[in-house]
């Protein structure tokens, strides 16, 4: 079946007089790898219960697999990771996988085979007979992932799944989700860890205060991203030489500038001009644009520390 | 009103998720064989002769002399007609040979303790009984007092000092204590005044003895009086709804213990569906906050419907449930074979015609229907519910609905016409109860109808509701506060701050 996984179009919902969500539309199409981003609070968590069906928009509309997310439209073809962590205690890991393999369609014998390979192929073994009270934060989250897309659906949608995690387990999170990128899946994660959607998504959107506010590829949102150079010299008149390019200077600690460019500047002119002015450089350092860049640049304004990483 | 659709395969996993997660655990097993231990324990008690209350040791202080020996012997006699009581109910279940309608008319004759040589020649299971019943009922023995005044034995009764009896020292709990002054005067001392065999034994002494010197002033006989009471005419029972037989004194009429059974069986199946209903919500509303809190709802339900889910819980908890009181039926059961084999054959069989078709099938009815409105709502409820102080609050309400159902069951025994029992058989809440114990009354077949109805009506309205609010309680919010908000904005359809 070819229909696009998903579309949302002018969806939007409100809480108790509260707006959640604002004329959002998207699509996804079959096969992208998109990263749904944005601080806490802006309306990601509720955009993909509303993709799901869970909870109805008051106004929009919205597609899954072409028609209106419900069981009967989408059965066995999504695996959703929902944001808040959780499996049953007393279950061991393979009867966890098993059972929601189950209820997305599979036959018990099945379902077991699936959740001892499974386990197996992500190195977790020595979980299969344990306790999942009994587990790790990390081991218990990579089960919990392995829960919901046991039976290989064809649309992945991932609320935080990098949430809790140590570095190395983020690792292998991303380990699993490009090998089941490479399988032709659809995947939607919402993150507000802007690297992994760096490193793994083709494509992104951007969502604050409820309103998307970019949806494009990680390249045109880095292109958004104001362009930075750190330069450092002893020459007192640095400052008045890249003033005209500068659309902000702040000192670092070291003693150095960063130098956000205006947007018609370019980095090789400001060069240029320090070499006119024969200025010793002792540092000209480009920075790369970050998606961090991008955001701040798309939104007009910094997100708080704990909102955005 | 739309059903919600419903997939009983996925319902049928979530079923089998709940009930083997409970069945699981150590404590649904102890649970589980809690009424068979407690069984054995009692059936251990029972057989050992082992008695539940200590053995208290009495003493009479007679200063006048004259009432010692008759208290003690209503003491003796009293013990004995107890010990006659239990030998007429052992010889019921026994065959009626030669030999126990002998027995009986030697008791009737010449009296029980006449009878004892015979009963322990050729009865020895009787005589064995008895030998255990005279430990058990030897709960208070008199013996002689250990000092001479009221003064020198207060030492004993509060332990002091030790009594004597046949060589072992006892404690005294108490002293009759016969005196007197311008009249007779008789006290009951004892540190444990709550225990007051002893005192109602002299109360009923001196009774009598009042008696008799009443009757005897007037020239009658004591023996005489008593004959003359227990000859006094029996006023029977009868019913006049009873088919066959006519006119006065028609025994096919007469109200037997069999037509009483159908109103105590309706009374034991009452509160079984009471307990049934009582401890499946409760379980049900223990789920639901363990499914919260284990955070997996929202990830089921990306593949599972509310109903489903909701359907699921029911069906596992309701299997549960039986299996949990299924101690409690085949003891049941185990009773009631043991009765008919054993016991008064007419109870057997009145037991046995108490289970009318009509009876089992409103039964079925009230269970079901009662079960599923009452674990919809607790469902919902725990839903709503971030802990069990959350749960506790919520549920208070409806907790008072349900014990209020306990005080109105036993009307159905005392007082089947009572206007409050016919209102709790037609009011939702308390209908499937309060109705099942009104049955062997016969009720009028519009209240009948009336009740299932209104319940019925009740019960797809909270299932709809319920879901509403299960959903709502998953997704959005929790506690008094998220109650209160989902009542004011799909209820009263005002919007919340």
């Amino acid at each position: 079946m070819s229909q696009t996984p998903l579309s949302l179009d002018a969806v939007s919902k409100s809480f108790q007089g509260k707006s959640a969500v604002r004329d959002v539309s998207f699509e996804i199409g079959t096969g992208e790898i998109v990263g749904f981003l944005g601080p806490n609070g802006a309306g990601k968590t509720t955009s993909l219960r509303m993709a799901l069906g869970l909870i109805v928009p008051d106004s929009g509309t919205v597609n899954l697999f072409g028609a209106p997310p419900n069981i009967d439209n989408a059965f066995g073809r999504i695996g959703f990771l929902p944001e808040e962590r959780g499996l049953y205690k007393k279950q061991t890991a393979r009867e966890s996988i098993a059972l929601m393999a189950r209820l997305n369609g599979m036959g018990r014998k099945e379902a077991f085979r699936t959740a001892d390979k499974m386990l197996d192929t992500y190195g977790l073994s020595e979980a299969k007979r344990k306790k999942n009270k009994d587990m790790s934060k990390g081991m218990a989250q990579k089960v919990q992932l392995l829960s919901a897309i046991a039976h290989d659906p064809e649309f992945y949608i991932l609320d935080e799944p990098f949430s809790g995690l140590d570095p190395v387990n983020q690792q292998a999170l991303e380990e699993m989700v490009r090998e089941i990128a490479q399988r032709g899946r659809t995947i939607l994660f919402s993150t507000h860890v802007m690297e992994h959607a760096e490193r793994l998504c083709d494509r992104i959107i951007l969502m604050a205060k409820g309103r998307k506010v970019f949806d494009g590829s990680t390249a045109q949102a880095l292109a958004k991203a104001p362009r930075r150079l750190i330069i450092a010299s002893q020459d007192e008149q640095l400052t008045d030489t890249i003033t005209p390019f500068a659309k902000k200077i702040e000192p670092r600690m070291d003693g150095s500038l960063g130098l956000t460019l205006k947007d018609k500047a370019e980095t090789q002119s400001v060069l240029e001009r320090c070499v006119a002015q024969k200025i010793t450089l002792e540092r000209f350092e480009p920075k790369a644009a970050t998606l961090h860049d991008a955001f701040v640049a798309l939104v007009g304004s910094e997100p708080e520390a704990e909102e955005l990483s | 009103m739309r059903l919600p659709a419903i997939n009983l395969r996925r319902a049928l996993l979530i079923a089998q998720r709940d009930y083997v997660g409970y069945v699981k655990t150590v404590g649904f097993w102890v649970s589980f064989f809690l009424p068979f231990i407690m069984g054995a324990i009692l059936l251990f008690v029972a057989s050992r002769g082992i008695n539940v209350s200590p053995v208290r040791y009495e003493a009479i202080l007679d200063e006048t002399g004259q009432h010692r020996a008759g208290i003690e012997a209503l003491h003796a006699r009293s013990a004995s007609q107890e010990l006659e009581a239990i030998t007429r109910r052992l010889l019921e279940a026994l065959p009626n040979d030669e030999k126990a309608q002998g027995l009986v008319k030697t008791i009737d004759a010449e009296g029980f303790d006449s009878a004892r040589a015979q009963i322990n020649e050729d009865f020895p299971l009787i005589a064995s009984q008895l030998e255990k019943a005279e430990t058990a009922s030897s709960k208070m023995v008199m013996i002689p007092a250990p000092a001479q005044t009221i003064e020198a034995i207060k030492p004993f009764l509060d332990g002091q000092e030790m009594a004597q009896y046949e060589g072992d020292a006892v404690k005294l709990n108490g002293v009759i204590h016969i005196y007197e002054t311008d009249s007779l005067q008789v006290d009951y001392w004892s540190a444990n005044f709550n225990a007051q065999e002893a005192q109602n034994l002299a109360t009923r002494y001196f009774r009598d003895l009042a008696t008799a010197d009443y009757l005897a002033k007037g020239g009658l006989n004591t023996a005489d009086y008593f004959q003359a009471r227990s000859e006094a005419v029996q006023v029977k029972s009868f019913d006049p709804t009873k088919v066959g037989g006519s006119g006065a004194g028609s025994e096919d009429q007469a109200v037997t213990i069999a037509d009483r059974m159908p109103y105590f069986v309706a009374f034991a199946l009452a509160m079984y569906l009471w307990m049934s209903v009582f401890s499946g919500s409760y379980m049900l509303l223990t789920s639901m906050i363990e499914e919260k809190m284990n955070k997996l709802l929202e990830m089921m339900l990306a593949t599972t419907r509310f109903s489903e889910i909701i359907f699921g819980k029911l069906m596992g908890i309701a299997a549960l449930t039986l299996t949990a009181t299924l101690p409690y039926l085949l003891i049941g059961i185990f009773g009631i074979a043991g009765v008919i084999a054993f016991g008064d054959s007419a109870v057997g069989e009145g037991i046995i015609s108490a289970f009318t078709p009509g009876l089992l099938g409103f039964f079925a009815i009230f269970l079901v229907l009662g079960y599923i409105f009452y674990g919809s709502l607790f469902i919902a409820l725990g839903a709503m519910s971030e802990s069990i102080q959350d749960a506790q609050t919520l549920t208070t309400p409806i907790m008072f609905v349900l014990m209020a159902c306990m005080f109105v069951i036993p009307l159905g025994l005392s007082t089947p016409d009572s206007p409050i029992l016919i209102f709790a058989s037609l009011f939702p809440l308390s209908a499937p109860f309060a109705m099942i114990v009104r049955l062997p009354s016969d009720p009028p077949l519009w209240q009948l109808c009336l009740s299932v109805t209104l319940l019925l009506i009740m019960t797809l309205g909270v299932i709809a509701l319920s879901g509403r609010m299960f959903r709502y309680g998953v997704l959005s919010g929790s506690g008094v506060k998220g109650l209160t908000d989902w009542i004011k904005r799909k209820i009263l359809r005002r919007k919340t701050n």
